[in-house]
């Protein structure tokens, strides 16, 4: 399911009038979700294709962010991530929904693009020219029909807790899928019970990526605690999705670390260098989210 | 490290180098201190022949600063001047002295650019707080401390693309993780990148990666001398002397090649001045002590002072106290 939606962009959903049509059209946003009720209105509007769709069935989601919890005395500096990767690994079928304002906009398209997730988004009217923006870029990505990479499995009870477990590797960096059963074509399989489960969740985590071993990774962040990497593989080679969860404040220097050789890639990267089985580069800056194709 | 003076160490003290009422230092007495034990530690009679046994007209040079508790104390302005002045009398151009540090804010607080010759460079690595950018990619160490995502350390991009030599300058300050902050701490957590996450709650793992990171090349190798600039001192709370009252002043100035020697008679430093203040041992490591650190007796760490120890087990320097000769002079 996920291959299917990964071409699929987030559509802005925009349940006030039709009065904010010149600023959709100056964003270049000319494809919308409006409520049944509202459709009528924006029949007359030219050259913005508004489709009538109603929010009842969706999964709202919280909108992606970073706390950095300078509040917090506390024994990590390491800052919280509001990410919604592991809802859409939990329900790739489902259709989401944010509420995003102002540039949070552009991150949640990004991110439901990188998890090739079914997306509706509401903003306001400043979230309307980063999300046209955001919506611009990834329309104009080079297609790539990539399948997720995943590490590991995860046999998922369906549970909170192991929702928050499944949360944390996401954050992590740590790929996965959620299998039904043992599958033998991943390195690792994890069976998640939330009966079963040690409360101190992070401890799974870690037991879980070492258990996996780093040297095992698909993917490596160096360089910040903000950014989530997703990861998408076809035969010519690897999509490499990078979001940035602190959507007003670029990275400066992400090194990223792809398992394998892809020796090709046209991208603005620094230091690239692609050892006997591993591809490092070093990404200038981020602001909100990239996609890097790597070649073999 | 530890080059050509292991085990030997130059003390040279003035009661006139720092009047401790206004913080203000004696740039002409710094002067006549660096000249003296320059000459004390190599023996020549000229102190540009004792210079120019470290550098030479080729090098491009770094000027390791230790910033971390600038403005209120720092490697002193007129001790970097007094190095570079030295550095540019053996003809090492200006444009190949490097004054430098980890973060820019830090640095730019100490004002260096007032006391230098236009040309010098002052710069750091981190020019933007957390970018990977100042740091060379292929150089690094790897450890997972606490199952932290980023587990690499890298090294300062300025030290393995551009400088030939290190003259590394710390403090003489307590540090609440470390023990001390002296020679190695300065030329180790000084030259690598994403440092805090060896320290968790009041664990702190600088007990081996201190050693670890200084013996990396090329910072071991390029690292030719250590001058420690001990006017001011910190005895507690340090690296960033926030309070006041922590602050005290060796009025000395320490010179040597064996970071471990100088730093094992650091911690004898510190140690006296904590005692002579009625504060537990930097060797403390009751968690009873654990605590707001305010109070002398307490820390937010249980500190690693043993570092300077594990260092020497590397093969940096000689740490038995028995075996160090210091030269100490009273200027």
């Amino acid at each position: 399911m996920l291959l299917l939606l990964a071409a699929a962009l987030p559509t802005l959903f925009w349940d006030s009038g039709s009065e904010i049509a010149p600023a959709l059209k100056e964003a270049g946003i000319t494809h919308i979700a409006v409520p049944s009720a509202r459709a009528e209105s924006w029949k007359s509007v030219s050259s913005i294709k508004a489709d009538s769709v109603e929010l009842q069935g969706a999964v709202k989601l919280p909108t992606p962010s970073v706390n950095y919890r300078t509040d917090q005395a506390s024994a990590t500096r390491v800052p919280w991530l509001n990410s919604n990767g592991w809802r859409f690994l939990r329900q790739p079928s489902a259709r989401f929904y944010y509420d995003a304002p102002g540039n949070a906009a552009a991150l949640a398209a990004a991110e439901a693009f990188a998890f090739g997730a079914n997306a509706l988004i509401r903003t306001d009217a400043e979230g309307i020219k980063p999300l046209g923006e955001m919506l611009a870029y990834l329309a104009n990505l080079p297609d790539f029909e990539g399948t997720p990479v995943a590490d590991f499995g995860v046999i998922d009870d369906g549970s909170p807790v192991v929702g928050e477990v499944m949360n944390l590797l996401v954050r992590n960096n740590l790929l996965f899928k959620i299998v039904p059963s043992l599958d033998p074509q991943l390195n690792l399989t994890v069976l998640l019970k939330a009966k079963e489960i040690d409360p101190r969740i992070t401890v799974v985590v870690q037991q879980i990526r070492s258990d996996l071993t780093d040297e095992k990774r698909s993917v490596r962040i160096y360089g910040s605690a903000i950014v989530i990497a997703r990861l998408t593989s076809a035969a010519e080679g690897v999509r490499v999705h990078l979001l940035n969860y602190a959507a007003t404040r670029p990275v400066q220097g992400i090194r990223v670390r792809i398992l394998g050789r892809y020796p090709k890639h046209g991208a603005d990267l620094q230091d690239f260098t692609v050892d006997s089985n591993a591809t490092e580069f070093t990404v200038p800056e981020l602001k909100i989210y990239s996609a890097i194709d790597l070649k073999r | 490290m530890p080059g050509p003076y292991l085990g030997q160490v130059v003390r040279v003290h003035s009661e006139t180098s720092i009047d401790a009422q206004s913080g203000k230092a004696d740039r002409t007495v710094v002067k006549q201190m660096l000249a003296t034990g320059m000459r004390a530690l190599t023996g020549d009679d000229k102190p540009e022949d004792s210079w120019a046994r470290f550098v030479s007209p080729k090098d491009v040079v770094g000027v390791k600063v230790n910033c971390s508790g600038a403005p209120r104390i720092m490697s002193s302005p007129e001790v970097v001047a007094g190095i570079v002045e030295n550095l540019i009398a053996v003809g090492v151009p200006a444009k190949q002295i490097y004054i430098y540090e980890r973060f820019d804010n830090q640095l730019k607080s100490a004002g260096y650019e007032k006391y230098v010759p236009q040309g010098v460079n002052i710069t750091a690595a981190e020019s933007n707080r957390g970018s990977i950018l100042g740091y060379d990619p292929r150089t690094y160490v790897e450890t997972s401390f606490f199952g932290e995502e980023d587990t690499r350390s890298n090294l300062v991009r300025l030290v393995g693309d551009t400088l030939t030599k290190i003259i590394n300058v710390p403090n003489m300050k307590e540090h609440q993780a470390a023990g001390v902050t002296g020679c190695l701490k300065n030329i180790a957590y000084g030259n690598f990148s994403n440092m805090d996450r060896s320290h968790r709650s009041e664990q702190t793992n600088t007990l081996s990666f201190i050693g670890t990171l200084a013996a990396v090349e090329p910072v071991r190798s390029r690292t030719v001398l250590n001058i420690m600039d001990g006017l001011r001192g910190v005895w507690h709370a340090g690296p960033f002397s926030v309070n006041a009252r922590f602050r005290f002043y060796p009025k000395q100035i320490m010179f040597g090649t064996d970071p471990v020697a100088m730093d094992r008679l650091l911690i004898d430093v510190i140690e006296a001045k904590r005692k002579a203040e009625g504060a537990v041992s930097l060797f403390e490591r009751s968690r009873d002590h654990l605590g707001n650190n305010s109070n002398p007796n307490k820390n937010r760490f249980i500190r690693e002072p043993g570092h300077v120890e594990y260092a020497a087990k590397l093969g940096l320097g000689v740490y038995d106290i028995e075996q160090i000769k210091l030269k100490a002079i009273e200027l």
